[in-house]
């Protein structure tokens, strides 16, 4: 077997390697939340992820995919010996694996995306020298990992205190909410539809004008609104009894009330001493009466809760759809980009100057992460649904549209960036409006230290890979 | 790769409920222990007094345990100080029953006719005050889940109004029962009524922390 075929053979398997990983691990952070708050079932969430993580990939990842291939190093400067971009884009795959391994093995929280994106950044600035690196478009990848979970953490802020002021703070909130869900579908629907069209349509060989693209999402909207409408109509609170507060009958509440009018009547016909103890016992009926009503509203009022969180479970499911097809769009980059670019120079054995991401090396980054959420994956979701359960589904779907419109944009942009760590912000933008009961800080330190330590660690890694692929190889 | 898991923090909330609930069993033998002690039942009261303290401490350990999970990098939807202020009012309570419980026990106490009849509306008034605010405690499942917000907390806001009724209700009472106490015409000594004095003021002071504690809730309301 020539070198040129063993390169290839290397490349292709880590390439899968990191697919995997993000099938194993990332995908399960994306997917837990909506285990956790019970608005799926972990059978459900896995082929949710299985099937929608493909097609984000397959069909929407090459934007994310040409940014790490050559969006960052500038391939030109490696034309006299194509052969150095090769080894450079393999090394950083090696290296991003390498460095995902130790960080799983030492429990580290790192990021598939900063790794990749550390490696090619540090083997493009070492070996290709300094003009080697476009460090305009670094320093925007830079920025949207800082902005990224601020913006999701502002849009899932702003929607949670929306949901609060509307349907928590209502006087009848199992009402409001089948009013404001559908709107919400609708919104919610035609921003994700209008963010995918926009760029996704190439890889189909589409065109569409703004205008048509707006009308059709909002048909989308439309049609996804109607249905939810139509599933939440018929929804009523339970009667159950609470175990703690004593059952109320209807009849009591009315019975009191009689007794109410009875004695009323009585008042107004008694006289002297009479009515006076008739006016002491209308003051004990009307406090026991008060009291029955508020122990009524008590009961009934837990269970409209519990069931404007069964609507909000319906939606919290397509949230997760939209975030699973997100995160493949954006994550399958990762390992796609420098397979590609490196493939491209393999076989051609050119630099040339537009390659995309071929369809078939899509599909590999997509199986692979199927492949990781298929075997290892299912099990990692599985843990963190049954330990999460502060997230209720409106809490969840507040935090996750906040971070599935952050992911979407991105992609769209072109711009890597973590699917985790935008959960993150979009959790502490729910936090911040009181939704959710505690939080910990620490993995505020957590994301901040992974940005700083994750870069000069997957750069120093790729460079010295780097050389060892160029002693074998040359 | 950041496991999600890491996120969440440990809820102090529902220790603080269990905390409620101890502090609660506490106070109502109380009740159990001044019946014992109206039929002169001494070797009665010193078993619950005994009891009382026991029930005081396994409370204090769940404060405990509260208190060393609360680190600084902990997030919470109220007020952390709000948090330890409720700690520190509803272990104040559990602190006074036990008090009661051992001035109960310092002599062999006798009930005297003057508030003989005063005493057990008194007593009632404020264990009832202190189960009023057991509720709210209780309701802060809800409250967290409607965000401190909406029906949710006027409903708890009523229960605050109640509760500050209710401990009212218990100053009129006491105010009665101290006027007969102190004007009475056949004499006790002295050791029997400085603890007499003692034990009302102690009792009294439950419904009043109960009120504190409500108002403390009610400050957490985004009312």
């Amino acid at each position: 077997m020539d070198s040129a075929t063993l390169l290839l053979v290397l490349t292709l398997v880590v390439g899968l390697y990191v697919a995997w990983n993000i099938g194993a691990n990332d995908v399960s952070n994306a997917m837990g939340t909506s285990v956790g708050s019970g608005a799926v079932s972990l059978r459900q969430a896995i082929i949710i992820a299985a099937i929608l993580e493909f097609c984000g990939a397959f069909f929407f990842g090459s934007h994310v995919s040409d940014t790490i291939q050559k969006g960052i190093v500038n391939p030109d400067l490696f034309i006299q010996d194509p052969m150095i971009f090769v080894y450079g884009m393999i090394s950083s795959l090696i290296a991003a694996g390498i460095w995902l391994q130790l960080a799983t093995y030492f429990g580290w929280p790192v990021s598939t995306t900063h790794s990749i994106v550390g490696a090619v950044v540090g083997f493009g600035a070492a070996i290709g020298g300094i003009e080697a690196v476009y460090w305009n478009k670094v320093f925007h990848i830079i920025m949207s990992w800082i902005i990224s979970p601020l913006m999701g953490g502002a849009i899932a802020f702003f929607i949670f205190t929306i949901l609060r002021k509307k349907i928590f703070y209502s006087s009848n909130p199992l009402h409001a909410a089948q009013t404001l869900m559908p709107l919400l579908v609708f919104v919610l629907i035609t921003t994700l539809t209008m963010a995918l069209l926009t760029k996704g349509l190439k890889n189909l060989y589409l065109e569409l004008s703004f205008f048509q693209t707006l009308t059709l999402s909002a048909l989308v909207g439309l049609f996804g609104g109607l249905i939810i409408k139509f599933i939440i109509r018929n929804i009523q609170p339970s009667h159950a009894p609470t175990m703690e507060r004593s059952f109320i009958d209807d009849k009591t509440i009315t019975a009191l009330e009689k007794a109410k009018k009875h004695l009323q009547r009585a008042q107004a016909f008694a006289q002297g001493d009479l009515s006076f103890k008739v006016s002491l016992a209308l003051e004990e009926v009307e406090s026991i009466s008060q009291d029955a009503l508020q122990t009524a509203k008590a009961a009934s009022r837990t269970s409209e809760y519990r069931a404007v969180e069964k609507i909000f479970g319906y939606l919290q499911i397509i949230t997760a759809c939209f975030m699973a097809f997100a995160h493949g769009a954006n994550d399958v980059a990762n390992a796609i980009g420098p397979l590609s670019a490196s493939i491209a120079v393999l076989k051609t054995g050119i630099i040339s100057v537009k390659t995309t991401a071929p369809t078939w090396i899509l599909a590999l980054g997509g199986g692979g992460i199927i492949l990781g959420l298929a075997t290892w994956g299912w099990r990692v979701i599985e843990t963190i649904g049954r330990k999460i359960t502060e997230l209720t589904p409106s809490r969840g779907f507040a935090a996750e549209f906040g971070a599935t419109t952050t992911v979407v944009i991105a992609s769209a942009l072109g711009l890597p960036i973590s699917t985790t760590h935008t959960l993150v912000g979009a959790v502490f933008g729910v936090g911040m409006a009181r939704g959710i009961g505690t939080l910990n800080l620490v993995t505020i330190r957590d994301i901040i230290s992974s940005w700083l330590f994750t870069l000069p660690a997957g750069a120093c890694i790729a460079i010295i890979v780097f050389h060892l692929l160029r002693l074998i190889f040359s | 790769m950041l496991n999600i898991l890491k996120l969440f923090g440990q809820s102090p909330f529902a220790p603080l409920q269990s905390h409620m609930d101890q502090v609660s069993e506490c106070v109502v033998l109380l009740r159990n222990l001044f019946d014992a002690l109206l039929q002169q039942n001494f070797d009665e009261v010193q078993k619950l007094s005994e009891q009382i303290s026991k029930m005081e401490h396994a409370a204090d350990l769940i404060k405990n345990n509260i208190r060393n999970h609360l680190p600084k990098r902990l997030f919470l939807s109220i007020d952390r100080s709000a948090l330890l202020e409720m700690l520190s009012l509803q272990d104040s309570i559990a602190d006074t029953a036990e008090d009661i419980g051992v001035l109960a026990t310092i002599k062999h106490l006798e009930f005297h006719p003057s508030f003989e009849k005063d005493f057990h509306p008194f007593l009632e008034k404020n264990i009832e005050t202190l189960q009023r605010v057991r509720n709210i405690i209780h309701e802060i499942d809800e409250l967290i889940e409607s965000s401190f917000g909406g029906i949710e907390a006027e409903k708890v806001r009523t229960m605050v109004d109640e509760v500050a009724y209710l401990e009212h209700q218990g100053d009129i009472i006491q105010r009665r029962l101290i006027k007969n106490f102190f004007n009475d015409e056949n004499p006790m000594s002295y050791s029997t009524f400085h603890l007499w004095q003692r034990i009302f003021e102690a009792i009294s002071a439950i419904g009043n922390l109960s009120e504190k504690l409500a108002f403390r809730v009610r400050m957490t309301l985004e009312l």
